[in-house]
């Protein structure tokens, strides 16, 4: 079969999975681990396979219509599903680090029963297939159904503990928030058919005239709030620090590493393959990802409860991937598409230690925690390979995709400044965690300490291979990979000449990313130790967090708040692209 | 016509939005949401019709016309009753999900007050 006909698999699998997972787990206790790991992998195989077609040559884009619905006359109303490189990239991380992220949830929840067991796999079973479908779907009501999904699943997955009362506060908020959100692609996308007759991406690039009508503005406003709040952009971002508290390591590693990516690639179809000519959206996501950036970082740096201090270094690190779209340079954009993959890599590390610490130890303030270092040597090693990889330390994947990012801010002083600064925040924020919690002395020892699981100790040594991998094979990774993903961001008509059913070829940016550049490695050492000294700061003394208590103060955990803060973001959106 | 329902579906959305935002019982907040999502449907209808148009019911064709007349004549567009009804079982999975969450919310908090369930804040 040619790659085409594969393209419904990598969905069509893990939801297969997902069914039976949750009926195999009846009759047995590995049931539900042995389908979920068979049929991720039989997903990124296939996905593998369609690689295959889509990455040589500079990267093309090919088209599956479902029910053979082909276009006529340019219109198309059947769900169409396209491989292209940008969307193909953050298919394969989903089903590579998802496949992951399984195994090691069944060894982190051995002991759970076997019918919980199957729960949890059908949901991130679920959850994993919507988050591929999203990556390949080229029609926008079929992507607002890919969000329900999601969403859905990770409804289940955060209130999945039903005895822990946090996870059930989280839940609800993220309830409130992402089905909000959903209204609102619900609504942005029926506007815009109605507006323009088109529900295929490629369709609405080609017949959205210049001068959007205002209701079509709206509606755009409308799908960039929703597919925002999914990506934890400040200020729709109340539910992503909660939803990642209470829940095991490696479903908060689900969240942040692959779930907020469904926003991203959301943001990055609707503002660069769909609207590309509208300049305000370029404006709206710069403002959404210098704030996030900025506040996410900071908001870190004064976390003391370790999951959520990642979480909130998560919306940092989706500000910055939305600065390096909006920035719209070669460069950029394929800095955002790496450190979308590099992100899922390092915080999915980051979350999968952090879960196995307060596994292991029973805290989660880092206050409680310390001197891991001598008695769990390997998380010590991941946790601190992951933190140098978000520092953005050479050879690392991270240095790669941040400078990349960097160097596209060059005609953009006032962002670069800012992208920098979050840069150094973040640098604090995690040098902080590493060391308070691993590295500090405790004065007294454990009391208790968890055994780590061969599962476990799989995800921790493949995820911490795969920084250094990434990092080590940034040139050739970047030029066929990033380079045309790039490409199909940059180059709209491409993309929507392969979504109406033309198979094409991309083509690849011109980006050049050279393994070793003397001033690059000299910002990075600036930024590192800038971000050294604040950390030192940080812990040293209480002034940085008096400074930054308002901060604090702001995310006062009541839901009617947070909803009030997406209502702000929601006409700010609207402001900015009507005006 | 039209126009009142699209008055009516930005009152509504607006009504529970507010709903959302103001009310501290978690029931009510549901329930605001509940009322945004029924906005949508009744915006995503209104926006199907189109001036003096019939059903897009292509069997038994109304006396005096067939099938192939119906198509190329005045019927509402059939593609919103599509999406409508994908909304509809979409929302009430998640309206299902919603009350489940707020059952076991008030037997473990003795609450249904949001501005007392904030465990999770800063």
């Amino acid at each position: 079969m040619s790659g085409v006909g594969l393209l419904p698999f990598p969905v069509v699998v893990p939801l297969g999975g997902a069914l039976l997972s949750l009926l195999g787990a009846r009759f047995s206790r590995q049931a539900a681990l042995v389908i979920g790991t068979a049929a991720m992998t039989a997903t990124l195989g296939v996905l593998i396979a369609i690689a295959t077609d889509v990455y040589p040559d500079g990267g093309r884009a090919m088209t599956y219509f479902f029910s053979n619905e082909h276009p006529h006359g340019g219109h198309s109303l059947g769900i169409a599903f396209t491989a292209d490189p940008f969307g193909l990239t953050y298919a394969l991380l989903v089903a590579g680090v998802g496949l992951v992220l399984l195994v090691f949830v069944h060894s982190e929840l051995g002991h759970l029963g076997k019918r919980e067991l199957g729960a949890m796999a059908c949901l991130i079973q679920f959850l994993l297939a919507a988050l591929i479908a999203a990556g390949l779907t080229a029609d926008l009501v079929n992507l607002f159904v890919w969000f329900e999904v999601a969403a859905l699943s990770s409804y289940g997955l955060t209130g999945f503990f039903l005895e822990r009362p946090i996870a059930l506060e989280a839940a609800f908020k993220n309830l409130v928030l992402t089905s909000t959100a959903g209204f609102l692609v619900f609504i942005g996308a029926g506007v815009l058919y109605r507006e323009t007759g088109a529900l295929n991406l490629g369709q609405l690039h080609e017949v959205i005239p210049a001068a959007p009508t205002r209701a079509s503005l709206l509606a755009i406003a409308l799908l960039v709030a929703g597919f925002a709040t999914k990506a934890g952009l400040m200020p729709f971002h109340g539910w992503l620090p909660d939803a990642h508290s209470p829940v095991p390591g490696a479903v908060s590693a689900l969240f942040s590493a692959l779930m907020v990516g469904l926003g991203i690639v959301a943001l990055a179809r609707v503002s660069l393959d769909v609207f590309a000519d509208l300049s305000q959206i370029r404006v709206l996501l710069t403002v959404l990802g210098v704030v996030s950036a900025l506040a996410g970082a900071l908001l870190a740096l004064v976390q003391d409860d370790l999951k959520r201090l990642l979480a909130w270094d998560t919306v940092s690190q989706m500000g910055v991937i939305i600065i390096g779209l909006a920035n719209r340079t070669a460069d950029g954009i394929a800095g955002a598409v790496g450190h979308l993959v590099n992100h899922g890599l390092f915080k999915a590390l980051l979350f999968l230690a952090a879960g196995a610490v307060v596994h292991a130890t029973g805290y989660t303030s880092i206050h409680d925690l310390g001197g891991l270092a001598r008695p769990t040597p390997v998380l010590t090693i991941a946790f601190t390979v992951a933190s140098l990889a978000i520092a953005g330390v050479w050879p690392l994947n991270g240095y790669f995709s941040i400078g990349l990012i960097h160097s596209g801010l060059e005609d953009e002083p006032v962002v670069l400044a800012a992208a920098i600064a979050a840069q150094v925040v973040t640098v604090a924020a995690l040098a902080r965690a590493t060391y308070v919690v691993f590295y500090r002395r405790r004065p007294e020892p454990y009391e208790h300490l968890e055994r780590m699981r061969p599962g476990m100790l799989a995800g921790f040594v493949t995820l911490a291979l795969g920084c250094i991998a990434l990092g080590a094979a940034a040139v050739p990774l970047v030029d066929g990979a990033a380079a045309p993903a790039a490409a199909v961001l940059l180059h709209p008509q491409h993309y929507a000449a392969a979504a109406l059913g033309t198979a094409t070829s991309i083509g690849s940016a011109e980006v050049s990313v050279p393994f070793i550049d003397p001033v690059e490695l000299l910002v990075m050492v600036a930024e590192v130790a800038a971000g050294l000294v604040l950390a030192v700061w940080a812990i040293r003394t209480d002034r940085v967090m008096r400074a930054l208590h308002w901060l604090r103060r702001l995310h006062t955990g009541v839901v009617n708040d947070y909803a009030a803060m997406a209502a702000v973001g929601i006409a700010v959106t609207a402001a900015i692209l009507l005006s | 016509v039209i126009v009142l329902n699209y008055v009516a579906a930005a009152l509504v959305f607006s009504v529970g939005l507010l709903c959302a935002l103001g009310k501290r019982n978690l029931i009510k907040i549901v329930m605001g949401l509940s009322l945004m999502e029924a906005s949508t449907y009744l915006l995503l209808v209104s926006l199907a019709y189109r001036k003096s148009s019939t059903a897009p019911v292509l069997s038994y064709p109304p006396s005096g016309q067939n099938e192939r007349t119906l198509v190329h004549g005045n019927v509402a567009d059939p593609v919103f009753q599509n999406f409508c009804i994908t909304a509809v079982v979409i929302g009430v999975a998640i309206t299902g999900v919603f009350l489940v969450v707020v059952v076991r919310l008030a037997q473990h908090y003795r609450t249904l007050d949001s501005h007392k369930i904030h465990e999770l804040r800063g």
